[in-house]
């Protein structure tokens, strides 16, 4: 834990929720900058917590948390813009009329601020944005049309299009075919290597993203595991958090198996 | 027809609803993306009981109009935000509660007051320069405020969580939001009236919500349906005599179906239910 850099993000014993119900507890944790942290656990563990934390929605109970060197009940709009974050894949209206690009274009809002209307230059980093997942050739299009898979693009691109340093993904892969969802990890690690983004990652599927990241964050109401992939994910600590055998094959994949299910 | 048109009061009166069917169509817009149709109808309801206690007490009615509305508006927010109850349950207590007021507010006049009833049916063909005026100076005003604001709007609409998380004051941007639907609601009463305004804020974006998939067309049909609705409703009135109110929102009812008939989305849909 001794690292010789600056945190961009601090959670110093922090804890979130209210009194009576604790979503997170007691949290310590350092997220440096360019870092790829994987964020695990089972349902209700915090996860979702965690993100709306780091985002500044969510202001810690007990403890506190430091984002960009400034404490999170002061984070301001501008700072917010800084943080690019995809959101829980929700129900799209397939027809809400929205294009591709004016849907990339909101991701300048935050940063342009009240009173200034998107230029030139917005619209410019916005097709960049677009570029970069490879959705260009769809700008003109209805969002709605889109399949899920290039939706997730495109709000990756509108969170790139705040030119964020940081990049929370909050289960991108989620309800996407395996072709998709192999795709849009690809891009997210690309995006990490490319623009070296401080990329914070929740998801289920451990399998698809433990060759990705530089650390694993394994929750479950606390912090129960933070570290390198091979030390996070042994079965005695898998075992706790699950409260199920998982197996680790010979290719190091985490294999779950419900022994009740089968005996 | 063009006899009709060199009168003042029929000049006033196309005047009033080119405006009311405009502010209230471009509203409509977001009241519809925001999925807020139905505190548009419980706010005509409140502000139509302010109204009626301006009458029985003898206080100006529009400005009482405004405080119902906007009390209405607010409480609606401020529970919805506390996710206390869903907003469809709190609008329609307060709705039924405004309107129970209102009827009360009436039964207590010692007289007959036709002008309440012109409140709640809508009598544009009666517009006062005055109360021309009036609409004029709010309808600037919320329109003013909705193009300032129009991006931070179009995001909440979308995805307010979304909206906050990439630094938008989305809670305030939200509460405006409520604040111009009852001011829109305020300046439409007299023209319109309680009952119907609701349908002048819903129909035109619905209608153009039918007919584009970018939110640009949708504001620029949505606004050319509502005017031109309103302005061909009150010359109906005027020339066949029936009440305007209804002249204006059956004929923005026609075009609806009709947009909905001829959608390219409706085209595009059939096997939508199936594909998964």
């Amino acid at each position: 834990m001794s690292d010789p850099r600056e945190p961009i993000i601090r959670f110093d014993h922090a804890s979130f929720g209210f009194p009576e119900l604790i979503a997170l507890k007691d949290i310590s944790l350092d997220i440096y900058e360019g870092e790829f942290v994987g964020v695990i656990g089972p349902n209700g563990s915090g996860k979702t917590t965690l993100c709306r934390a780091v985002l500044g929605l969510l202001a810690p109970v007990e403890g506190h948390l430091h984002i960009f060197d400034c404490a999170c009940d002061e984070l301001r709009c501008h700072h917010r813009a800084k943080i690019g974050y995809l959101p829980q894949k929700g129900v799209v209206d397939r027809n809400f009329p929205v294009t591709v690009l004016e849907t990339v274009m909101m991701g300048r809002y935050g940063a342009l601020g009240l009173f200034k209307r998107p230029g030139r230059k917005d619209q410019n980093i916005a097709l960049e944005a677009l570029t970069q997942v490879g959705m260009e050739s769809h700008k003109d299009n209805a969002l709605g049309q889109l399949s899920g898979g290039q939706q997730q693009r495109v709000f990756i691109a509108r969170a790139l299009a705040q030119e964020p340093k940081v990049l929370i993904l909050d289960e991108p892969t989620t309800g996407l075919d395996i072709t998709a969802q192999h795709n849009v990890i690809e891009l997210v690690q690309h995006l990490h290597d490319e623009l070296k983004l401080t990329v914070l990652l929740i998801t289920h599927d451990i399998n698809m993203i433990r060759s990705q990241v530089d650390r694993l964050v394994l929750l479950k109401t606390r912090l129960f595991a933070a570290g390198p992939p091979g030390e996070v994910l042994k079965p005695e600590i898998l075992h706790q958090v699950y409260g199920k055998d998982l197996v680790i094959t010979e290719k190091d994949l985490v294999i779950v198996e419900d022994y009740h299910h089968h005996h | 027809m063009l006899d009709l048109l060199a009168y003042d009061f029929m000049q006033r009166s196309l005047l009033a609803a080119a405006m009311v069917g405009g502010l209230c169509s471009v509203i409509g817009v977001f009241v519809v993306l925001r999925g807020l149709a139905f505190v548009g109808a419980g706010t005509s309801h409140a502000a139509f009981a302010g109204v009626t206690l301006g009458y029985l007490m003898g206080w100006p009615p529009l400005l009482l109009a405004i405080v119902f509305g906007l009390a209405t508006v607010w409480i609606t927010g401020w529970v919805e935000e506390r996710g206390r109850m869903k907003l469809d349950v709190s609008i329609g207590i307060l709705y039924t509660t405004t309107m129970a007021l209102g009827i009360l507010f009436i039964g207590l006049m010692k007289t007959y007051n036709a002008e309440v009833y012109g409140y709640l049916f809508g009598s544009v063909l009666s517009v006062t320069p005055d109360e021309l005026q009036t609409i004029a100076a709010l309808s600037i005003l919320v329109l003013g405020l909705l193009l300032l604001f129009a991006k931070e709007l179009y995001f909440i609409a979308f995805d307010q969580e979304m909206a906050e998380a990439s630094g938008v004051p989305a809670r305030q941007i939200f509460f405006l939001l409520l604040t111009l639907v009852a001011l829109t609601v305020v300046v439409s009463l007299k023209t319109v009236g309680a009952i119907l305004v609701f349908a002048m804020i819903l129909i035109p974006a619905s209608t153009a919500y039918q007919l584009t998939h970018s939110l640009a067309a949708l504001t620029l049909y949505s606004a050319t349906i509502g005017i031109l609705t309103a302005v061909t409703g009150v010359l109906i009135s005027a020339l066949w005599d029936v009440p305007s109110g209804p002249a204006i929102v059956l004929l923005a009812t026609t075009v609806f179906f009709i947009s909905v008939f001829f959608s390219p989305k409706r085209v595009r849909r059939p096997r939508l239910a199936h594909s998964h």
